[in-house]
């Protein structure tokens, strides 16, 4: 399977990858996308079957991605992995269409915990 | 903001460092509350909340420590560090410190993208502290503020 992994901290996208390794999903594809417009283009081009954003990124955000999506009628599964988890975040990207919002700082087990239902 | 929102502490200041840092930072060496609360410092990150709450949550260490931050986050050696990757590294480690401090804040409120800058460059002007603290790592030295800008809480302060 491939994963689309959208964040604009190269750092933390490396951190996701490392973490997805560590969680036991290291066989499957990654792609990576350094912003929301960018990850838009490549979920067109590359139509991942997981993408995990981030919420908070420059020109277009996690949530304007997820409303992109799912307006061009565009199901992939879809989850948040951002620092900020506030109770009106999560009923937001729920609203959207996400699967699930993993909160920064994470661990693998979290990451199973969230994907293994996807990606096993 | 309501005059009676309960605001972070330093140890909430505390327990979230040691989540992070054991989450992503985690080389076999303790993040630890430090018992010298004046630590030196070249450079700021932080991150602005605007909203029901107004202020900026601050990262400050020195060069050094940032190095070994960003060493430990890219799985590289110190030395191959370069400045856009020390900007990325400590930024990010605003960028959750500040997110989950959000979380404990009045809200609805925004959270900005990081800002990573030499200390002499940042100041944060008509704020007031609202805890701080200062944790040690790799016998590297970090100071962790949140600040508000809440007329209020500067009235109170100059009450005080």
């Amino acid at each position: 399977m491939k994963i689309l992994v959208a964040d604009d901290s190269r750092v933390m996208r490396q951190i996701v990858i490392r973490t997805l390794r560590q969680a036991g999903f290291g066989d499957h594809d990654i792609v990576e996308a350094p912003d929301g417009a960018a990850a838009h283009s490549a979920i067109g081009e590359e139509k991942p079957d997981l993408v995990l954003s981030d919420w908070n990124m420059p020109g277009m955000t996690g949530i304007e991605l997820l409303r992109a999506v799912r307006g061009a009628g565009n199901n992939v599964p879809f989850g948040f992995v951002t620092s900020e988890t506030s109770d009106e975040m999560r009923r937001t990207a729920e609203a959207g269409g996400a699967l699930f919002l993993i909160a920064k700082p994470f661990t693998a087990e979290m990451f199973r915990d969230n994907l293994s239902s996807i990606l096993d | 903001m309501s005059d009676q929102a309960v605001l972070p502490t330093t140890n909430d200041l505390e327990d979230i460092a040691g989540q992070v840092w054991a989450a992503f930072l985690d080389d076999g060496h303790e993040v630890v509350p430090s018992e010298d609360q004046q630590a030196p410092f070249d450079l700021s990150a932080s991150v602005a909340i605007m909203g029901a709450f107004e202020g900026h949550v601050i990262v400050q260490c020195t060069t050094q420590a940032s190095r070994d931050v960003a060493s430990v986050l890219f799985e590289m050696p110190t030395e191959e560090v370069s400045e856009a990757e020390i900007g990325d590294a400590l930024g990010e480690l605003a960028n959750v410190l500040g997110g989950n401090l959000k979380s404990m804040l009045p809200g609805p409120s925004t959270m900005s993208l990081p800002r990573v800058a030499e200390t002499t460059h940042e100041h944060w002007p008509s704020t007031v502290e609202i805890c701080r603290t200062v944790v040690t790592w790799r016998d590297e030295q970090f100071t962790l503020l949140l600040l508000s800008s809440d007329q209020q809480h500067r009235l109170e302060r100059d009450v005080a």
